[in-house]
């Protein structure tokens, strides 16, 4: 997957924004790459673009060296707030993402494939509930075996974790790392967080993220730690102290160097409030 | 115990009020029936609900369903153009900058006007009261269905995007359930509509039901009657309400 010279802005109150701009990006195959950075620095807006709801302003993103347009068939999308459809159980969440998925099943196949991801996640006793019934840390679970059920070569997982405490975090990302390991084929997986540990803890690579306005991303970060990885590990090893040291020092930069003001492009009250109300 | 003794208590204290308010009425309004007089005049009609003498004189129970039947055509009739009336002006803004202006002049305008216009289209007055209950009472259901699919959060559509839903995947299991409960909203008003509409527009097409009867009897000079067909459309119209409440409750619940 490469992203080249992506940019968006949108319109505010005074003009343009650039929130992102000359993003390069690429990753590989089986690659588990973290994208960190600040809270409100553009990342969700990024992975809107990765998703394909978003169009980008200018630049391109290719996946297999084809153009993505619109949502890629063979991407799932793990969302911050869950996103479960509240009128559906936990088992018809999960079954409606397979069937979108493979049409053609019968819908005793696509049942039984939405149940055995929930059961992975441990919610074999919860397939019948209904979002509202479920807590924070089981309705996110529904969502990653909606996101595994559909057999995704691309897992886009936008502050998957950060909605919860940090037990229920801390089972959920070893589920994560479980069902990555027991998918059949290499899973890309590109992850946005503000959490460095959880960064550390799963990716081969730190991406860090300057603030906006005019985002983009920083040199990558090689993270040459053996998998699976433990807490302590990343509590002692000499090699996981100095990149977390060395992603804390780039995102200070970020922080301090004062970077030139984005221009603010005046643009037509009108077309402002065309904007608005379109 | 005490509330509940005044819930149920405090109720008929305020309907006697309002009999007793009656009946003082009725001894200084020389042609106003005292409830003593509605209740000995209506009698046969409440304690023979369902028996059928004539074309007009039928038991009330039996008035009150055929009115009742020709209010579910017309707000069936209704549901049916507005529901995806609604969803349209709900989904595409194009369209509905087109209809908005049309649909707020038309909505104010009263079934006393359209009625004449459906007989004179239709030829036929049950057709032309069919007609007026569904263009009258449709409104609430186009607005509030409108309103409702406005409301449905981007969550739910990002979702229905992310996963590649078909169009009629994203209408049926995410648009339609999403927007469910205020459709129920508006057909709750609409069929309090449609059941005002009931007694205009068979009062000025003569058939038979509980508005053309009223209107009968008004000319029959048979004033008690009148009364008993009031308090007949007072009490199915809370009725209605009362069973769409209870659906709409339900699916809020969801």
């Amino acid at each position: 997957m490469e992203v080249r010279n992506v940019s968006k802005s949108f319109a505010g109150a005074k003009g343009f924004r650039d929130v992102l701009s000359g993003i390069h990006f690429s990753v590989e195959e089986g690659d588990f790459v973290s994208i960190v950075g600040s809270m409100g620095a553009g990342k969700s807006t990024f992975m809107n673009i990765l998703s394909g709801l978003v169009k980008a302003d200018s630049g391109t993103v290719t996946i297999g060296g084809k153009a993505v347009t619109g949502i890629h068939p063979r991407a799932s999308v793990v969302f911050q707030n869950y996103s479960l459809l509240p009128w559906f159980s936990a088992l018809e969440n999960v079954r409606l993402a397979v069937d979108a998925a493979y049409p053609d099943w019968p819908r005793k196949k696509q049942i039984e494939q939405a149940t055995r991801f929930l059961e992975t996640v441990g919610l074999s006793g919860a397939l019948h509930k209904r979002p509202s019934q479920l807590s924070g840390g089981m309705r996110q679970r529904v969502a990653i075996a909606r996101a595994f059920a559909t057999d995704p070569e691309i897992l886009l997982l936008d502050e998957p974790f950060s909605a919860l405490d940090a037990l229920t975090r801390a089972t959920l990302q070893q589920e994560l790392i479980d069902l990555c390991s027991r998918a059949g084929r290499a899973v890309t997986v590109i992850m946005i967080t503000n959490n460095l540990d959880e960064a550390l803890l799963l990716s081969d690579r730190i991406v860090p993220m300057t603030r906006p306005p005019r985002a983009s991303l920083g040199t990558p970060i090689e993270v040459r730690l053996p998998k699976p990885r433990s807490a302590s590990l990343l509590m002692h090893d000499p090699h996981a102290v100095r990149i977390r040291a060395e992603v804390v020092e780039r995102l200070a930069e970020f922080v301090h160097t004062k970077k030139p003001a984005a221009p603010v492009v005046p643009i037509k009250t009108a077309t402002v409030a065309e904007e608005r109300a379109s | 115990m005490k509330d509940r003794l005044a819930r149920i208590a405090l109720p008929i204290v305020g309907i006697l009020a309002v009999v007793a308010l009656w009946a003082f009425m009725s001894t200084t309004v020389p042609d106003l029936p005292s409830p003593l007089k509605t209740w000995q005049d209506s009698k046969v009609y409440i304690m023979e609900p369902l028996v059928k003498r004539g074309e007009m004189d039928q038991g009330i129970g039996l008035l009150a369903f055929q009115s009742l039947i020709r209010v579910a055509k017309g707000f069936l009739l209704g549901a049916l153009i507005a529901t995806p009336l609604g969803f349209l002006l709900g989904l595409s803004k194009a369209f509905n900058r087109m209809f908005d202006p049309v649909i707020q002049v038309l909505r104010p305008i009263s079934p006393l006007a359209w009625l004449p216009l459906g007989l004179i289209v239709f030829q036929k007055s049950e057709p032309a009261a069919l007609f007026t209950i569904a263009l009258c009472s449709m409104w609430p259901t186009v607005i509030n269905t409108m309103a409702g699919v406005k409301a449905i959060p981007q969550e739910y559509r990002n979702v229905a995007k992310v996963l590649r839903l078909t169009g009629f995947q994203t209408f049926t299991k995410v648009l339609l359930p999403a927007t469910l409960p205020h459709m129920f909203t508006g057909y709750r008003l609409s069929l309090g509509i449609a059941w005002l509409v009931i007694v205009a527009s068979e009062m000025l097409t003569g058939t038979p039901g509980i508005g053309g009867f009223l209107w009968q009897e008004y000319n029959s000079l048979i004033y008690a009657h009148i009364l008993l067909c009031i308090l007949t459309i007072g009490i199915v119209g809370f009725l209605l309400d009362r069973m769409m409440g209870f659906v709409e409750v339900r699916l809020r619940s969801v």
